[in-house]
């Protein structure tokens, strides 16, 4: 694996490099995010590599968020200084939990020493903005060990707090554990109990919840909510690059091909610019069509809490309102008491007990035939 | 025309002791089918029967085989199925046929379908040739067997053939056996034409086939037919044979098994039983025909969504084009809607009429618990006859309620005698006799409510026998029995579908059990579904199915919005296939509830 470290980056370079010159005049980019465990493979100088190699290819605002997944045993003090200088302004660290049995149970290497030293560290780099992941609804955890973990967290003064229920997925080893009885399947109505507990600390904390499992700080004025998941919220493009990236440019769903070697393979080779939004990597582009598109803005849009989906903006973008597409799947789940009438600007947004009844609520909004006499 | 070379037989025996793995060798052997062509149990053509591994439907094919006396003959085979739910199969070949094949598996002689297939082939006059079969089995007992055998039909049992179907050892013994004690068909050539259609099935470019034997006179492919029921006349699109596939022929003689494709778009016109004859020179006389199987088993089938109303009822009528044995009647029901009132000749023949309708019909149904058919008889002196717990009338009106009742004979081996009599006890049956038809072998005869056969009755024999008992059953007579209506409220309103018909002593546990099951298989929906059982107006039982507070997909990882949609769309079609009763989604096992209500 790390032997082949330094031909991937090469090829990512490949990817980015023709993907700017590709994508039309220059694009203008707001956020860049590096997923999963990234800080842990790729030396500073690596992502400092790739960062300038966006700076060349794209426009990258001033202000741009530059946000890195990062697992809280795996920094160190220098690292972290290199990254900060390198341009990367936001840290997600995946804390999980507080408690060494919920550790053990996710198979995580750090503890919660690890943690402490992490954010210690990040902030001496020069982080401003750091987020803690945290999970919930483990087999074993009680609602006293959850609030532990949450108040162990909160004591981190993170900008920004991602709590997520533990979803039994799969072919995930949960999933094979459970089955044999090895495991308790994750009690439903336990979860909920922690996530109300949760939102009611987070709240008291002074934390705003932006999204279904997200909450963040205000700092002059505004919201430190992650920017660039809320480009995928609000389904606006973004570009997938790196080996299994997904992407949404141009009106099209792209996934690349997941296997390093194969992305590196592939990156040799740079097709005819007007492959575009399929890159040299890209085994699926799928054409969004206009309906398929309404329905994801449904599905994402609502999942953003307060801001809900706004009635302007849907009318602005599609030339129809929401009340004439959905109007009987509105009525019916506001009379079910999951979604609301929020705000000026109006928006349709989750109701209170709506939050964690999300699919209930989205399904509605998916997998239905184009309503033939609205002309969309 | 001369009918001496032509012998017309079916395999009959007790299930899986290889009926159609002998067809298979016959067919090999007289060359009907090459080697190349060959696959196991061939005649089992549906896709059904394939995954299954059981014969449902009889299948006609003919074959040419030259004899040691050196004749060649038109040896027309019928392979028919060994469960008891499709014995009528049985009987519909055995009327085109002059001879039948007992097949008993070395390994565990004489079984129920084996007596009760004998005694249907020898009251309609048939040569039975016995044959002993899977002699390559290390646990094989052909000598045992034999005997047996010999005691049952009085056929010395050096005379009876030992094979082995799946090895294809001494396969010309059954051969020759067919063409030396087979009697030809009698049928006069020259007499007006009367042809039995013993079967039929559907299909869109030749509209229905008709299996037919002919009995006397002949038809060729250019004659005017009549339906002797229906006094329809039809110009066949084509007549022919079983080679196996159908093949046209001109003509089809006296003692001739074939087909002939009608045309007709539906059933009524041309039913199996009906005799054909030509318009032109018609006979005076129908055959006897038969005596439709009488459903026993009772079930409505209702489509999940309302709109598929239509392309149920046009996939019940295609099917019983295939299979004459299956009634359906509309009926409404309060919580489902609009569906049809299904007959059924037991339950395995119900579950492969869902599992058809389902899979060749792609349709996404609720069938409800099977009910047998009572009489009820009322205060004001009239009698009514009723097939669902929704038809029950008011308590208040009722004298007395009949239920029907069935001899059931079961073979075991004598060690499983213990635990075949506790579950004869537990299901309300009344022991008559025991016979031993062999020295570890028992045979014992009992009483039962139907009612209490059709759940899971077989099941729990096999295993608590390990497979080794097996049983038979017969309408005996209706008697009177203490019934009451075990009536289910969701949500505060009666589930018409979910009631059921029980004894009055397990009317209070029952109605506690189902409740408890209810509970587990009602998913949580939005808001509180309490759940009760009544019965006698009075509440037996109640839990409450808690509202869902949590159903919400983890974080978008790394904006992969097609894989959350999709998973969103799957759980959305995973409910449609729900039933919904008043605003509670409802899972098709919950119809089915009542019936697993056993002991654990
Ligand atoms: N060892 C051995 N197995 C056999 C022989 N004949 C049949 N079998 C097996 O017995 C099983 C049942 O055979 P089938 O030919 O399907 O039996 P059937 O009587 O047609 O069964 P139904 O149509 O379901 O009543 C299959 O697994 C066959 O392979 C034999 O001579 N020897
Ligand atoms: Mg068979």
């Amino acid at each position: 694996m790390e032997a082949r470290i330094p031909a991937y980056v090469d090829a990512l370079c490949q990817e980015i490099a023709w993907m700017g010159a590709s994508g039309g005049k220059r694009m203008a980019v707001l956020t860049v995010f590096f997923g999963g465990g990234t800080p842990t493979l790729l030396s500073p100088d690596q992502v400092e590599r790739i960062l300038s190699t966006c700076r060349r290819n794209f426009s990258l605002m001033a202000d741009a968020e530059i946000s890195m997944e990062a697992n809280p045993g795996t920094v160190s003090l220098e690292s972290l200084r290199r990254l900060r200088t390198a341009g990367v302004n936001r840290l997600s660290y995946g804390m999980q939990s507080a408690h060494p049995a919920d550790l053990r149970l996710l198979e995580r290497i750090h503890d919660t020493f690890d943690v402490i030293r992490a954010v210690t560290w990040a902030r001496q780099a020069g982080f401003d903005n750091l987020s803690l992941d945290l999970i919930f609804g483990l087999p074993f955890q009680s609602l006293e060990r959850w609030r532990q973990t949450l108040e162990t967290a909160l004591g981190l003064h993170p900008e920004h707090l991602s709590l997520y229920a533990l979803t039994v997925e799969h072919g995930t080893p949960f999933q094979a554990w459970a089955r044999r009885g090895l495991v308790p399947l994750p009690d439903d109505d336990l979860a909920a109990d922690m996530y109300d507990a949760a939102s009611e600390r987070l709240a008291q904390a002074g934390y705003f919840q932006y999204e279904i499992s997200n909450w963040a700080c205000e700092r002059n004025g505004k919201i430190l909510s992650c920017r660039h998941n809320l480009q995928y919220w609000r389904n606006l493009p973004y570009l997938g690059l790196g080996a299994g990236a997904h992407g949404y440019i141009a009106g099209h769903r792209t996934i690349n091909v997941a296997a390093i070697p194969a992305y590196i393979e592939r990156c040799r080779t740079m097709p005819a610019d007007d492959a575009f939004p399929a890159g040299p990597a890209t085994i699926q582009a799928q054409p969004i069509d206009r309906w398929t598109e309404i329905q994801e803005t449904m599905m994402t849009g609502l999942r953003l809490t307060a801001e809900g989906v706004l009635a302007d903006a849907f009318k602005a973008r599609f030339g129809i309102s929401l009340e004439r597409v959905f109007g009987g799947e509105i009525d019916r789940l506001i009379q079910q008491g999951l979604l609301e009438w929020a705000g000026e600007p109006r928006a349709l947004r989750l109701s209170l007990r709506g939050r964690l009844l999300g699919n209930a609520v989205f399904r509605q909004f998916v997998g239905s035939e184009k309503p033939a006499d609205l002309g969309i | 025309m001369n009918t001496d070379h032509i012998r017309n037989f079916c395999i009959i025996a007790h299930i899986d002791h290889g009926k159609s793995t002998l067809a298979d060798r016959l067919l090999q052997k007289t060359g009907t089918i090459s080697d190349r062509d060959m696959v196991e149990q061939v005649l089992d053509s549906m896709d059904l029967e394939r995954e299954k591994g059981v014969t449902i439907k009889a299948s006609a094919v003919r074959m040419n085989y030259t004899a040691q006396d050196g004749g060649t003959y038109e040896l027309n085979l019928i392979d028919t199925p060994g469960h008891v739910d499709f014995n009528y199969e049985v009987s519909r070949a055995l009327e085109a046929c002059e001879g039948a094949v007992l097949v008993v598996d070395a390994t565990q002689g004489i079984e129920a379908q084996t007596l009760a297939n004998l005694y249907l082939a020898l009251e309609s006059d048939l040569e039975i040739i016995p044959v002993i079969n899977k002699i390559d089995l290390p646990s094989a007992q052909p000598d045992v067997v034999a005997e047996e055998v010999e005691n049952l039909l009085g056929i010395p049992a050096e005379d009876i053939p030992r094979i082995s179907a799946k090895e294809g050892i001494n396969i010309d013994q059954v051969l020759e056996s067919v063409v030396k004690r087979v009697p030809p068909p009698k049928g006069n050539d020259d007499a007006a034409l009367r042809a039995l259609i013993f079967d039929s099935h559907y299909d869109p470019y030749k509209g229905v086939v008709a299996y037919i034997r002919v009995v006397e006179g002949h038809l060729r492919n250019t004659d005017s037919l009549r339906l002797m029921a229906t006094n329809a006349d039809v110009r066949p699109v084509e007549i022919g044979i079983f080679a196996p596939s159908m093949r046209p022929v001109d003509l089809l003689n006296s003692g001739d098994v074939g087909y002939v494709a009608t045309g007709l778009k539906t059933v009524s016109e041309c039913r199996v039983g009906d005799t054909i004859t030509l318009t032109a020179h018609q006979a005076a006389e129908p055959l006897p025909g038969y005596l439709h199987p009488k459903p026993m088993v009772f079930a409505g089938i209702y489509p999940v969504d309302g709109d598929a109303y239509p392309d149920l009822k046009e996939a019940l009528e295609k099917l019983q084009l295939n299979d004459a044995s299956l009634t359906y009647q509309p009926e409404k029901s309060q919580a489902l809607n609009f569906g049809f009132r299904c007959g059924f000749l037991g339950l395995f023949h119900m579950e492969i009429i869902q599992e058809r309708l389902e899979r060749e019909y792609d349709l996404d149904i609720v069938v409800t618990a099977p009910s047998v058919e009572y009489q009820v008889f009322l205060l004001d002196g009239t009698q009514i006859v009723i097939d669902s717990p929704v038809q029950l009338p008011d308590e208040g009106t009722i004298s007395e309620i009949r239920e029907p009742w069935m001899g059931l004979d079961i073979f075991s081996p004598t060690e499983f005698f213990g635990t075949i009599m506790d579950l004869a006890n537990k299901r309300r049956a009344v022991f008559k006799e025991q016979n031993h038809p062999a020295p570890s072998r028992v045979h014992l005869s009992f009483e039962i409510p139907l009612s209490e056969l059709i759940v899971d009755f077989f099941d729990d024999l096999k295993s608590r026998t390990r497979g080794y008992a097996s049983m038979d059953y017969h309408f005996a007579e209706y008697r009177p029995g203490n019934l009451v209506k075990l009536e289910v409220l969701v949500g505060g309103e009666v589930v018409d579908a979910l009631a059921a018909i029980v004894h009055k002593e397990d009317a209070y546990h029952k109605g506690q059990r189902l409740v408890t099951k209810l509970k587990e298989i009602i998913p949580r929906q939005l808001f509180d579904v309490a759940v009760q059982a009544s019965a006698d107006g009075r509440v037996i039982s109640r839990a409450n199915v808690k509202a869902l507070r949590k159903d919400v997909l983890a974080k978008c990882y790394g904006g992969d919005i097609s894989r959350k949609k999709k998973l969103l769309e799957k759980q959305k079609k995973g409910k449609r296939r729900m039933k919904m009763v008043g605003n509670v989604e409802i899972p098709q096992e919950a119809f089915m509830a009542v019936l697993r209500l056993g002991d654990e």
